[in-house]
């Protein structure tokens, strides 16, 4: 339990709402404020997100009816630049409907829906009535992630239709897109309203690849679910797997070995590298430049091969267990990671110059696919995208995890180096790319200065036992972005539920607004520059 | 009239520019290949491709009428018998009397309009973007088209190929500088209508960007090999248009084997480096944004006048 820190917002929140807060509690750097009555969230949230400007990081809704909680919505707020999560925390009870916060959180209304669907919870006041993860062919009046839902149901299919958001006018066309793409992708549908080349209006249709992460979970053993964190998105295996572990290490309250936490950033970073040179080389693919393309994946490659001979997978698979990681990585491999590494970057700063003076391809990055700040900031977008238009948060710096700690000390004119740095981003398709050049770099430094291991082992032991209906929040950076997992146990060493957010679903509707001023066959490149994940988002 | 030997020759050239063309192609994306540090398919693929559609079965949209059916054919024999108009090897091209640039382009255009309406035929959305960016484009590149020929034929006397090639392989080293701004025009005018970058992009594999592979991405089979044959065919014709016309120099002037011979080599190496250079430049440029090609087209534009200007001082 520790109090210092959580900065004067928590007396701010319980001196106003000291009426309407049934009770408080920490957890680390969460900070829960249970709500006595449904009726008053809006106005607590709204003034958690208006006033303090604090960012909605998730909305977590469970079924607690067996265990005398009925429905259960958490919604957890994180206030850039410091350490803390705020859940507000309210019970339904047997009630089917809640009021929806749209109106002061726009941010809610994806995760809104999703509760409706998958616990069959009514958001009253979301304008979108329609189904977001289960489509049409689902039967109404099934909720998956209700208790009484057993995994093994088989369910009917029903015929339906999606109403997509229709614009009307003279010259307005429809361009449907998808879901089944020319390349190796993976599904999403994409509903174009054009007036010739440019973009009336874009409506993504997501969650063909749903396969019932969190559903899944509940059936595992706590450790299986390290694997099936690591699947959630492949090429973000590192972070996935290291927010889950980080969620149930503080659930049993395991000192993860210092040498594990290095490891762990090590891995995290690597992946950061590969993930970064490959979104680069696909943009230089998708804007007609195959050149810039076919040698920034030869370095992918590269870095993926050296993968492969730390951990035995080329995507990081295998890395992360609960209490500490898997793998070692032993004096020579040190040398190698540093040697190859190295090698790379230097190849790659040459590229990305060489890139950069392209003038052809610079062309096609400026001004495309703009986003507005304020969009981002309300839409609670992360990693990136949030940091190509100078919205500053970076889990990493925000809620050190692992050994990131370490890397923290800024001084204060770096800081203001930086400020300045982010100030001067715009929002379009070539700050995207000067990021994660700049992140790529930033990576390796980190990685240079974390391979002095200590030597207290690979993991800590961790207890038999975990005490039932206990949770917890996980979290790190993937290259894409904050990626939070929470987990709550139950009974017999069980997951009761687990909670997955990653970065592709906060970032998926900035895609929305940020082809708004663009033509039909930059798409793809704006779509490439945001670098989101299906299989993340659609869980 | 023509001669028998006149019409077997000409028809050899034809037949030699059909039976090279996918080479040409091949040589093309080698290059590509081998500047991206890939190792890239053989120059034989294209060949390979072609025999493998050829023995393919086709599927064809339930919206389709008989423009769809008909389109790979018209393009065919458009562009086929525009390479009876071109001069390859021979300086004097045999059919020459009967056709002349103007007949070259026109029948260009003949393949290209229903290469437009066989992408708005099937109802596809990729087929009707596809077409609505070509008819831009056409539409942009046609006043450069003419007025490079203009440049061309007010220097040589005449629309007539042969005219202009027999008058070209027999002047000096380039006598008119008013050649060299047209040449630039018809250079960018090929890119354009063969959809090399930064028009347009053969390897992608975005439907949202393409041009001329949304207007055909509902072919398959026969069809798909007879349009990628003919826009190959094009392409050569294309090559060889603005190697005969601007470096003419080492066409056969008479039809005894020798010359011949000597103007076949001499017309594969022109021909194999331009594509080889156009390889280096698609490596070397991205696509560039649908809306800045007319300032590429307006490029072409400025150099044909500044070559008319020439011509008049």
């Amino acid at each position: 339990m520790k109090e210092s820190g959580l900065g004067n917002y928590v007396e701010e929140i319980k001196t106003k709402f000291s009426n309407k807060i049934k009770k408080f509690d920490y957890n680390h750097n969460e900070v829960h404020f249970h709500i006595r009555d449904p009726n008053d969230i809006r106005e607590i949230c709204g003034h958690i997100h208006l006033d303090m400007e604090a960012r909605l990081a998730t909305i977590i809704g469970t079924d607690e009816r067996n265990n005398g909680g009925g429905f259960v919505i958490r919604y957890v707020f994180e206030k850039t630049g410091e350490d803390v999560f705020m859940f507000v925390i309210v019970s339904l009870g047997n009630a089917n409907s809640f009021p929806s916060i749209v109106s002061c959180v726009p941010a809610a209304s994806l995760y809104e829906r999703e509760i409706r669907d998958m616990l069959g919870l009514l958001p009253v006041g979301n304008p979108d009535t329609r189904p977001l993860v289960l489509h049409e062919h689902w039967p109404q009046g099934v909720y998956p992630l209700r208790k009484e839902f057993d995994i093994k149901t088989k369910v009917a299919r029903k015929e339906g239709q999606y109403e997509f958001v229709r614009v009307e006018g003279d010259g307005i066309c429809e361009i449907p897109v998808g879901p089944v793409h020319a390349g190796i992708i993976e599904p999403g549908h994409f509903r174009f309203s054009v007036l010739g080349e440019n973009i009336i209006n874009l409506e993504t249709r997501l969650f063909y690849a749903h396969k019932g992460v969190e559903k899944l979970a509940e059936s595992m053993a706590p450790e299986g679910v390290v694997s099936l964190a690591e699947r959630i998105s492949g090429d973000e295996s590192v972070a996935n797997s290291t927010a889950y572990c980080q969620a149930v290490e503080k659930l049993l309250q395991v000192q993860v070995p210092d040498r594990a936490k290095k490891i762990r950033t090590v891995f995290a970073e690597l992946e950061r590298i590969y993930n970064h040179i490959g979104t680069l080389g696909g943009m230089a693919t998708d804007a007609g430049f195959a050149f810039g393309a076919a040698r920034l994946n030869i370095l992918k490659e590269r870095m993926m091969r050296l993968n492969e001979t730390l951990c035995g997978s080329r995507i990081l698979f295998g890395v992360n267990r609960i209490g500490g990681v898997r793998c070692e990585v032993e004096r020579e491999n040190q040398k190698l990671i540093l040697e190859k590494t190295g090698e790379t970057l230097r190849d790659f700063d040459r590229m990305a110059a060489f890139l950069k003076s392209k003038a052809s391809l610079i062309d096609r990055l400026r001004d495309t696919g703009k986003i507005s700040k304020k969009a981002a900031r309300d839409l609670g977008i992360v990693g990136v995208a949030a940091r190509c238009v100078g919205i500053d948060v970076d889990t990493r710096r925000d809620h050190p995890y692992a050994s990131y700690a370490i890397h923290n000390g800024r001084t204060p004119q770096q800081a203001m180096q930086d400020q300045i740095e982010m100030e001067k981003r715009a929002g379009d398709a070539m700050s995207r790319f000067e990021v994660r050049i700049k992140e790529v770099r930033d990576s390796f430094d980190i990685i240079k200065n974390s391979l002095d291991l200590e030597s207290d082992g690979l993991y800590a032991e961790i207890p038999e036992a975990m005490e039932p209906f206990k949770s917890a929040l996980g979290y790190a950076e993937s290259h894409r972005g904050q990626t939070l997992h929470w987990v709550m146990t139950g009974e017999n060493n069980s997951i009761f539920r687990y909670k997955v957010r990653t970065a592709s679903f906060c970032n998926w509707p900035i895609m929305e607004f940020a082809v708004s001023s663009d033509i039909v066959p930059d798409f793809p490149l704006v779509n490439k520059s945001f670098d989101l994940s299906y299989s993340g988002n659609d869980l | 009239m023509l001669s028998i030997s006149d019409i077997a020759l000409g028809t050899v050239q034809v037949l030699v520019l059909m039976a090279l063309s996918p080479l040409l192609t091949g040589i093309m994306r080698k290059t590509k290949a081998r500047t991206q540090k890939r190792v890239g398919a053989g120059i034989l693929q294209p060949y390979y491709d072609i025999e493998k559609l050829l023995r393919k079965d086709e599927v064809v949209s339930d919206q389709a009428s008989w423009i769809f059916r008909v389109s790979p054919w018209v393009n065919f024999v458009a562009i086929v018998t525009a390479a009876f108009f071109i001069p390859v090897f021979l300086a004097n091209s045999p059919f020459g009397l009967i056709g002349d640039l103007l007949l070259v382009v026109g029948l260009f255009s003949l393949a290209r309009f229903f290469t437009m309406l066989a992408g708005l035929d099937v109802s596809s959305t990729f087929g009707g973007l596809g077409s609505s960016r070509e008819m831009m484009i056409s539409a942009l590149l046609e006043p450069a088209v003419f007025l490079a020929i203009f440049v061309v034929a007010i220097t040589y006397g005449g629309t007539s190929l042969s005219t202009i090639v027999e008058s070209a392989s027999n002047s000096a080293v380039l006598p008119h500088p008013q050649l060299i701004f047209a040449a630039i025009a018809m250079f960018v005018v090929m890119l354009g209508e063969t959809g090399r970058l930064p028009f347009g992009n053969h390897e992608t594999h975005l439907e949202l960007t393409m041009v001329h592979e949304a207007m055909a991405l509902e072919y398959s089979g026969k069809s798909l090999a007879l349009m990628e044959w003919s826009q190959s065919i094009k392409q050569i014709l294309l090559f060889a248009l603005i190697a005969n016309i601007f470096v003419p120099w080492g066409m056969a002037s008479s039809a005894s084997p020798y010359s011949i011979g000597i103007g076949m080599a001499t017309f594969v190496i022109k021909v194999a480096a331009l594509a080889v250079g156009v390889a280096f430049l698609e490596s070397s440029v991205a696509k560039w944004r649908l809306f800045r090609l007319p300032d590429l087209v307006a490029i072409a534009i400025a150099s044909s006048m500044i070559g008319l200007a020439f011509y008049y001082l």
